[in-house]
């Protein structure tokens, strides 16, 4: 029998794997009482392999066509075995995904890992949340359901809303004068080919960044003389102990699967009058409901339109936060936090109004 | 129908019975599983002659006897409690079928309790081969309660012989006995391991903390090499119709419907599995950095994991209480022929000859429903008959009230519905009501008609 020895010998003459286990166990985790949120991370690049491999089973049996998607579905979730559970998984998947790339990114934002040198994890991060939640507006539409095509004809419109290139975004959305079949194939292969081929890119860069940059210590932390400092071994400390945690969201997961599994609507009829209280997936329903209290004009521009550029002006000053608060002003770090605490009130806020009105 | 009944609104019977025993489940299993675990682990302690392992077992069986001799004795009593109270029918049964085996099993249990009292408080009072055998004398004592509870809960699923004979035992050892005896000991070793982690995350000295960290994820191993088998040994002895039952759940996951007990066995599945990786990856592999949150997280998951695999072990004897002899709701499966011929009313004790069609439809969701359903809350009738008016409830009651699956699809799941045509008019009368208020019955409705059209042509 060959031993598991040779057989690492062999993969590490081909593969410098001790090279890559040698960086590994240099790199060390900082051990302080927000250690917690390190695991966010590692949680949301778990959740993302789940949708990678359910996505990928799922395409086995849905079609993108307007005669077939939703029989397709229903197809999955009835008679294909154990399809409902794929599907639950994935559709779970995805929702738990991005709330936990919402607390990795306001925790990293709290924490001050934005600051030099790792500007470029953090955009890169911000993208990738950009890339989530294309994610989920694309696939959303793709059981073409009754909720799901009237939110995705509401958030058409909405995005129609963005100055300067809303009317041109929709358009090569929506493949047409109103949702149909070219936007069900458009959101189909955007939602399976161009965002995962961004994403590959986007990931690698990010996860490239942390390894060449380390993990950052929040202030405090940094402050400690290096006597008091804790940390432990990235591998395999860290890595063990983010498997557990992998395991019990994954547990997570499928006890929520089991006990809700994802459910189907009505087939889609464009020519039916939309349901009353249709609303968008739960991370877009504080925009959705923020856009409701805008005015129909606001001088010469629509209500709608400012609603969309105070949300630029967000994203953006989120992008430029390491340019601007660099760990040198401690008022402008103040005001740093101030905005974030701002933005995430002012997220939870709305969306729970979102859900209650 | 020969006791008076308690009614649980919103949350139902079951859910008390199912809250109290899912708590003593945890405490007893430990308990049981703990003896094993002080017995080798004191053994291990005598022959390497470490005095850290011995103080480690001094502290675990402080906390062993609080948890196990008070909260296992409260929530034991507990489910007596709640049994004779909810279901008075089949708790009557058990204790006529199996009165030599309660009193076996009480004694067993004294036995348990003094010797880990005495366990416990002789601790560097007596030499440490007398304490070692009192470990062993727990172990041995805690492991029959075991062996006597087994075949009662088992003869629940499988009364075997005892159907024909009605000899206790019987129906004690039963097709399940020995694949479920086997089962739980495995659970029990399982839990035990995973209360020591708690204890031995606590630990102050590292390396030592590392050692029984170690040690104790290492009580898995039995679970994680038997289970499998001795857990497909348990279901090819199971009723057939009850696995049907898993099967009919298993195509219909997607749609909900039946798929309850399908649900429960996957995500017993799925955290099992998901308990033996964690605990290979935490406390084996990465013992260090295996904290005390880790560890109590880990112990929800097993005693979630506990907890679901028990209620879908009582889910798998739908729609009986003891399989193929009496319903879940107290109905002796022989006496329904005759039951349907005299009616309800005549045979039920505790209802008054002369009461109103109301309350004699009243009486019947008591008797029959209740020990399943809610007007309201669980499983509630009210999401259930959804838009059904009080004919078309009648004509359901019909079909529940047969007996074979072609004319009845939800034998394997309910009891057979009782009573004379009017017994169920009466039921039917009083579920419209209760969920239309405002319309009360088609009855009362046709009533005030009548009223009126007689009103109309006297003037």
């Amino acid at each position: 029998m060959v031993s598991v020895t040779k057989v690492f010998d062999w993969l590490d003459q081909r593969l410098s794997i001790r090279t890559w286990q040698q960086l590994a166990e240099k790199k060390t985790v900082p051990i302080h009482r927000h250690s917690v949120w390190y695991y966010l991370g590692g949680i949301a690049l778990v959740l993302l392999l789940v949708q990678v491999a359910t996505g990928g089973l799922l395409m086995v049996y849905y079609i993108p066509e307007l005669a077939s998607a939703h029989a397709s579905i229903l197809k999955i979730n009835t008679q294909i075995n154990f399809g409902w559970f794929i599907r639950s998984l994935h559709s779970w998947g995805a929702n738990i995904m991005i709330l936990a790339l919402f607390v990795h990114l306001f925790s990293t934002y709290f924490m001050k890992a934005y600051r030099p040198p790792r500007e470029l994890t953090w955009l890169t991060g911000l993208a990738l949340m950009v890339l989530a939640f294309g994610f989920g507006f694309t696939g959303y539409l793709l059981p073409w359901d009754e909720v799901s095509f009237f939110a995705t004809k509401i958030g058409i419109d909405i995005t129609s809303k963005t100055p300067f290139i809303g009317e041109f975004m929709a358009s090569m959305l929506r493949g047409g004068p109103e949702v149909g079949q070219a936007t069900l194939s458009r959101f189909f292969v955007i939602h399976i080919f161009l965002l995962p081929l961004g994403l590959l890119a986007l990931l690698g860069v990010h996860l490239l960044m942390i390894q060449l940059h380390g993990i950052s210590e929040p202030d405090a932390v940094k402050a400690l003389p290096e006597a008091q400092k804790e940390s432990e071994k990235f591998f395999p400390t860290f890595v063990l102990k983010d498997l557990m945690v992998w395991l019990l969201v994954l547990n997570a997961l499928s006890v929520l699967v089991g006990i809700f599994p994802w459910g189907l609507g009505p087939e889609a009829d464009p020519y039916a009058p939309a349901p009353e209280g249709i609303k968008p997936e739960w991370y877009f329903l504080a925009m959705f409901q923020f856009l409701k209290l805008m005015p129909p004009t606001i001088g010469p521009l629509e209500g709608e339109q400012v609603g969309m550029m105070i949300f630029g002006i967000i994203g953006l000053l989120f992008a430029a936060m390491p340019f601007i608060d660099r760990g040198h002003n401690p008022k402008l770090s103040g005001w740093a936090r101030l905005f974030g605490q701002i933005v995430l009130v002012g997220f939870v806020f709305f969306t729970i109004w979102g859900f209650a009105s | 129908m020969n006791y008076p009944l308690w009614d649980v609104p919103f949350l139902g019977g079951t859910w008390i019975i199912g809250l109290i025993a899912s708590v003593h489940v945890f405490v007893s299993h430990f308990a049981v599983g703990g003896g094993a675990f002080f017995a080798v682990t004191e053994q291990w302690a005598y022959k390497t002659g470490d005095q850290r392992i011995y103080d480690y077992l001094k502290k675990h069986s402080l906390f062993f006897l609080l948890l196990t001799t008070v909260f296992g004795a409260v929530t034991g009593v507990g489910i007596w409690w709640a049994i004779s109270l909810v279901n008075p029918s089949g708790t009557a049964t058990l204790i006529q079928t199996f009165t030599l085996g309660w009193a076996e099993e009480y004694l067993f249990f004294v036995a348990e309790i003094a010797t880990i009292i005495v366990y416990y408080y002789t601790w560097d009072r007596i030499s440490k081969e007398q304490h070692l055998n009192l470990a062993r004398w727990y172990a041995f004592l805690s492991i029959m309660t075991l062996v006597i509870i087994n075949g009662i809960l088992t003869f629940m699923l499988t009364p075997g012989h005892w159907l024909q004979s009605r000899y206790w035992l019987e129906g004690f050892f039963n097709e399940t006995y020995w694949p479920s005896l086997f089962l739980r000991l495995l659970m029990m070793a399982a839990l035990a391991g995973m209360y020591a982690l708690v204890t031995a995350s606590l630990i102050k000295e590292v390396d030592f903390r590392a050692k029984m960290l170690r040690y104790a994820s290492k009580w898995f191993l039995p679970i994680f090499i038997l289970g499998p088998v001795v857990g497909y040994w348990y279901f090819i002895n199971v009723p057939h119709d009850a696995l049907q039952n898993i099967m009919t759940g298993i195509q219909a996951s997607g749609i909900g419907n039946f798929s309850v007990l399908a649900r429960a066995i996957y995500m017993s599945l799925i955290l099992s599995g998901t308990i033996l990786l964690y605990a290979f990856v935490g406390p084996y592999l990465n013992a260090k950095g295996f904290s005390f949150h880790a560890a109590v997280m880990f112990l929800i998951c097993g005693l979630l994991v506990t907890s679901i695999s028990e209620w879908s072990r009582e889910m798998l004897r739908k729609p009986y209480v003891i399989y193929g002899y009496m319903y879940s709701n107290g109905l002796i499966k022989e006496q329904v022929a005759t039951l349907n011929q005299k009616g309800f009313a005549l045979n039920a004790k505790w209802v008054p000859k002369h009461i109103s069609e109301q309350q004699l439809g009243q009486k019947m969701f008591q008797y029959q429903c209740a020990s399943c359903h809610t007007q309201h809350g669980y499983r509630s009738m009210h999401k259930l008959l959804g838009e059904r008016d009080e004919e078309a409830i009648t004509a359901f009651l019909q079909i529940l009230r047969k007996t074979s699956p072609q004319e009845n699809p939800y034998t394997g799941i309910m009891p057979p519905v009782i009573g004379t045509d009017e017994e169920l008019k009466a039921l039917s009368r009083y579920l419209y009501s209760e969920h239309h208020p405002e319309t009360g019955s088609l009855a009362s409705k046709r009533a005030i008609l009548n009223t009126e059209t007689t009103t109309q042509k006297t003037h």
